[in-house]
């Protein structure tokens, strides 16, 4: 089964000089537990994101489409990155899951894809 | 019909395991065996079973593949060449095998720490000990649909996100284990809750959750703390036919008859303890147990050792520390003590003031301290909080005794 794993966290945890070596740190994990998923033939795809300053959202109200600078929801916590994995059962995705580097007051969500 | 009923009950959670285990579909197992039981009515008035178990596995093991069979068919139109014919034979050979034993995956499927602990309760409550939605929805003081969601959802959630048919693996074993014990410690909650509003209708429940931990026990013997737990339930079960008075008003533990306690329960509850106590790891379902025991031994003692009680609310309250413990605590000490030291207990537990079980330990110890006014005040406050009715009939009447003296 295919599960997406999300990682949310708060955006301003980074921005301090201590936030910084943080972040190094922890993609030097994330790369870590990366390749270690690829090997094992378990990650399908990942990938970071760049902060919310850089996403558009498109909303499509009555048929009409509008554009808007910014993320879809303004939370603390924003989706940073996913893992795109390939794991027998949730329970697998989970402990994979829990795994996954975040900073303090981060969240990973588990999501299974649709199974076609 | 009584006889089959029993039968009936006493099979469930062996078939529907076992069938959910083949099946790997919940709702597709429950309606199997909800099938076979039907035609069991029929048929065993005539010829009864030698093994009841085995008939309704192999009954509801056919409606099932056949049930399947016709979906595959239906969904698959006309595009696909028909099935070969094997399922059928496949399903008779699977029949005569021995059922397999799947009762442990079942109960750790439907307490998977994925599931809201609510929902993991009702669930369980649901397939493995068959109780209805409509009773659910009762015990659990819900509308009906609004129950019937919680657990279509979670039913849902476990076929949609692929919640394993599996017994977790070593390292994971102590969280789900947990899991489990939460989801029934919420189960026999309501149970206990339950039983003071209708207390002629509650039987089934609170067995079925007797049961429950029972079966735990036997399918993981080596873990101290469903020992406790089945123990806990045991002491606590032993003393319902004393809870409520004439009247059907609640009568509060230390008031209650002890000679109407239930002895063959308190007597598996001290074995279930003992075998736990042997495997020497403590957690906090095995020392609320041994508080209940306490508790019991008044039958034997004829009074209550509450310094130990105390003593063990203390200990429990640093293992898990939770409201609850902290005014049962408090009412602990105002027995030992004296009440105004329970007072004094009481008054430095924060943020309770909206809380039913405070409001009425404040109300007891208040009384016994010979503070009328302030139990006064807290009678009507722990009044005005909802009580349920049992509860509701002792604080009222506590309040007009409490008022006469005055």
């Amino acid at each position: 089964m295919q599960y997406m794993i999300l990682v949310y966290e708060p955006e301003e945890a980074y921005a301090t000089a201590d936030g910084q070596a943080k972040l190094k740190d922890i993609v030097a994990k994330h790369m870590a537990l990366a390749a270690e998923l690829k090997a094992q033939g378990v990650q399908k795809d990942g990938g970071g994101l760049q902060g919310t300053e850089t996403a558009t959202t498109i909303a499509t109200n009555n048929g009409q489409q509008t554009l808007h600078d910014g993320p879809f929801a303004e939370t603390r916590e924003h989706l940073g990155g996913y893992y795109l994995i390939d794991v027998p059962n949730l329970d697998d995705a989970i402990a994979i899951a829990r795994r996954v580097p975040v900073i303090d007051g981060g969240k990973v969500e588990v999501r299974p894809l649709i199974v076609h | 019909m009584r006889r089959f009923g029993q039968a009936i009950s006493a099979a469930r959670p062996r078939v529907v395991a076992a069938l959910a285990g083949r099946l790997r579909d919940l709702d597709l197992a429950e309606d199997a065996f909800a099938d076979a039981c039907a035609s069991a009515l029929v048929a065993w008035p005539n010829q009864a079973p030698r093994d009841p178990a085995a008939w309704l596995w192999r009954a509801a093991l056919r409606r099932a593949i056949d049930a399947k069979r016709r979906a595959a068919v239906r969904d698959r139109a006309v595009l696909d060449p028909p099935e070969p014919e094997p399922t059928p034979e496949e399903a008779l050979m699977a029949a005569h095998q021995p059922i397999p034993d799947e009762r442990l995956k079942l109960i750790f499927v439907c307490c998977h720490p994925a599931l809201a602990p609510d929902a993991r309760a009702a669930l369980t409550l649901k397939v493995v000990c068959g109780l209805s939605t409509e009773r659910l929805a009762r015990a659990f003081f819900m509308a009906e649909p609004a129950m019937l969601q919680r657990i279509t959802r979670a039913k849902r959630k476990i076929a949609g996100a692929g919640v394993p048919f599996e017994v977790p693996a070593r390292e994971a074993w102590p969280e789900r284990l947990d899991a489990v014990l939460a989801t029934l410690e919420i189960a026999y909650a309501q149970a206990y809750e339950d039983a003071a509003l209708a207390a002629g209708d509650i039987a089934p429940f609170a067995a079925e959750v007797l049961r429950l931990s029972g079966l735990l026990v036997e399918l993981v013997p080596e873990e101290p703390e469903v020992l406790g737990l089945a123990a806990l339930v045991r002491f606590a079960e032993a003393r319902r036919p004393a809870r409520l008075d004439d009247a059907g008003a609640m009568v509060s533990p230390s008031e209650q008859d002890a000679a109407l306690w239930r002895g063959d329960l308190i007597a598996e509850g001290a074995r279930l303890l003992d075998r736990a106590a042997d495997l020497a790891r403590s957690g906090p379902r095995q020392i609320l147990a041994t508080i209940h025991a306490t508790h019991c031994a008044r039958a034997e003692t004829g009074f209550t050792d509450w310094p130990a009680i105390a003593a063990l609310y203390e200990v429990l309250a640093q293992v898990r520390p939770h409201a609850a413990t902290a005014v049962n605590r408090a009412v602990a000490v105002g027995e030992a003590r004296g009440a105004e030291a329970g007072l004094a207990e009481l008054a430095k537990i924060e943020g309770v003031e909206d809380w039913l079980p405070y409001q009425a330990a404040r109300a007891a110890l208040s009384a016994k301290a010979g503070r009328r006014e302030e139990a006064q005040d807290a009678y009507r406050a722990a009044l005005a909080l909802e009580p349920a009715a049992a509860e509701r009939r002792y604080l009222e009447a506590q309040l007009r005794r409490c008022a006469q003296r005055l």
